[in-house]
């Protein structure tokens, strides 16, 4: 068990980290405050879909290269800080897809150094990276076996991946309840793994149905004990996302200028994520967004 | 019959496009209307999938987004990107992928990934799932407004192929069988098997070929005489405006 100020501050700058969150449900949102409160700089980000964990580390400065199958923020918006870096060019960044990026890391979580793939194909997305960032990660081949056409895509190992998960033992056996995007290939890819639980249990517990192992605790190299960690986006039986503090995001991310009123009033002005809630309007919001139990949000 | 929305046309033509038995791919919106409405009527046994990993859900309340919980209530299987786009739409059995779009050119393809407007360029969503769909499911339907400025000649970014060039699926490489239907709130347009090029298919009740012609971008092929198309039934009227989607979230606007 450690805190994610420990974990961050074993990060260097520069570093490939990886992010569990999709869109608007179980982004780390402890890791990435924290990223930013100790000025992390030119990380290398991967994602399948960015939400607004991303976005954050974007909008504070600390991303240097972006390799992303998408991004978005549900109903709420686009994700304007990925969106103005890349229309500004302050970043470099790589657009592939779901499912090329869930291979990339298959790859990488299998020991292989590369995976075919059939999508990409006859598209701007394998024309851009061709001529980009991303011209040393893919080449056009044939299957040796049938002559068929394939994209070949490097195998993608980030340093360190960060998965939010409801339970987790001190072990770091972990459970991740509804859909997991690609969660277990991006965790088992990465060199380190770190997860962030809303709630630890006994080994016991795990023990009583180990089917529900989705990262066992061989592959962890630590858990940090956070609930509501991944405010104010949704986990699934645990809390739905809170509408009203993305629409605040929202409005401050649109505008260049007052992105960084967002990040010093919730981020750089709290010393920890226990801190942010309370500044986030604390127990009475939290309340309010606990699921409920035969829903799960 | 005037009482009845665009939209209810539109997801009653997706409805028709799904047979019993097959599985979809549906984003939200109205293809995930139009999937519960085959479901309910011609289809019981259709197979909804959502990308993030989740089989044949049954949502009760209305969902923001696919990361919305509200999405997978009550689905049957939860997995992953890897289950859902890989061993099912990379496999090659998912017959039908329903997509949006910024922008659908004659061609089918499609862009999800930026606007050039004036000259300065604005960055949307990307692919996410999209160009996996595009590239892999059987048959790829797009539900979108019908605008000149979204059905132009040629996309400003292509981001999911369809018969790029005019070409033919195979002769591009793509496993999947490509666009299919261009549903739109004025029409249906389906695409010529030898020009590969969007053919007008319906028009909807109250809708002008010379209203749809003006606001398509493209040269639209037109067949000598265009039917309609078919309205809703009444039972699939009740259906959509009592049980599938009650508030009009999704039915009250055009997406």
């Amino acid at each position: 068990m450690r805190t994610a100020a420990e974990v961050v501050g074993s990060i260097p700058d520069g570093s490939h980290i990886a992010l569990g969150g999709f869109a608007i449900a179980r982004n780390v949102i402890t890791v990435v405050h924290e990223l930013i409160r100790q000025g992390k700089r030119d990380l290398t980000v991967s994602q399948g879909v960015a939400g607004l964990d991303t976005d954050l580390l974007v909008g504070a400065g600390a991303v240097k290269h972006l390799i992303i199958g998408g991004g978005s923020l549900d109903r709420f918006g686009p994700v304007h800080c990925i969106n103005r870096a890349r229309e500004t060019g302050s970043l470099l960044w790589e657009d592939w897809t779901s499912l090329s990026l869930c291979f990339r890391y298959l790859a990488g979580a299998l020991g292989l150094s590369f995976i075919p793939i059939k999508s990409l194909i006859a598209s701007e997305i394998l024309d851009r990276l061709e001529r980009g960032t991303g011209a040393d990660d893919v080449k056009r081949m044939q299957c040796p076996f049938t002559g068929e056409n394939y994209v070949a895509m490097r195998a993608l190992q980030p340093d360190i991946s960060f998965v939010h998960v409801q339970v987790a033992d001190a072990e770091g056996n972990c459970r991740i309840d509804g859909p997991r995007w690609e969660n277990e290939e991006q965790a088992k890819a990465a060199k380190r793994l770190i997860v962030i639980a809303e709630e630890i249990v006994r080994t016991d517990v795990i023990r009583e149905e180990p089917e529900r192992t989705i990262l066992p605790a061989h592959r962890v190299e630590a858990v940090i004990h956070q609930p509501w960690g991944a405010h104010p986006t949704a986990v699934f039986g645990r809390y739905d996302y809170d509408a009203a503090h993305l629409k605040l995001y929202i409005e401050h991310s649109k505008r260049s200028e007052k992105i960084g009123d967002y990040i010093d009033t919730y981020i750089r002005g709290t010393k920890d994520h226990w801190d942010y809630l309370e500044r986030s309007g604390g127990l009475a919001i939290l309340e309010s967004l606990k699921a409920e139990r035969i829903l799960g949000y | 019959m005037s009482d009845i929305r665009a939209t209810e046309i539109m997801a009653a033509a997706g409805a028709r496009e799904m047979k019993d038995g097959e599985i979809v791919v549906v984003g939200i919106g109205l293809p995930q209307v139009a999937c519960f409405l085959a479901k309910s009527t011609h289809a019981p046994a259709l197979t909804p999938l959502l990308e993030i990993g989740v089989a044949n859900m049954r949502p009760k309340d209305t969902p923001v987004g696919l990361a919305d919980s509200r999405i997978f209530y009550r689905a049957t299987c939860w997995s992953g990107f890897l289950d859902v786009m890989g061993m099912n739409l990379h496999r090659g059995i998912v017959d039908t992928g329903f997509l949006g779009a910024l922008e659908v050119d004659r061609f089918g393809n499609i862009n999800t990934t930026l606007s050039r407007e004036g000259g300065k360029v604005r960055y949307f969503n990307g692919s996410a799932g999209g160009n996996d769909v595009a590239s892999l499911a059987k048959r790829v339907i797009v539900i979108m407004r019908h605008e000149k400025r979204k059905l132009p000649i040629a996309v400003s970014y292509l981001t999911s192929p369809g018969f790029v060039g005019g070409k033919a699926r195979e002769e591009l490489s793509l496993r999947g069988g490509g666009p299919h239907r261009i549903i739109t709130d004025k029409a249906v347009m389906g695409f010529d098997r030898e020009s590969h090029s969007a053919s007008l298919l319906s028009l909807h009740e109250g809708v002008s070929l010379e209203d749809v012609l003006a606001n398509t971008g493209f040269p639209l092929q037109v067949p000598d005489s265009v039917p309609k198309t078919p309205l809703p039934t009444p039972e699939e009227l009740r259906l959509l405006r009592e049980e599938i989607d009650p508030k009009g979230v999704y039915l009250g606007a055009v997406g």
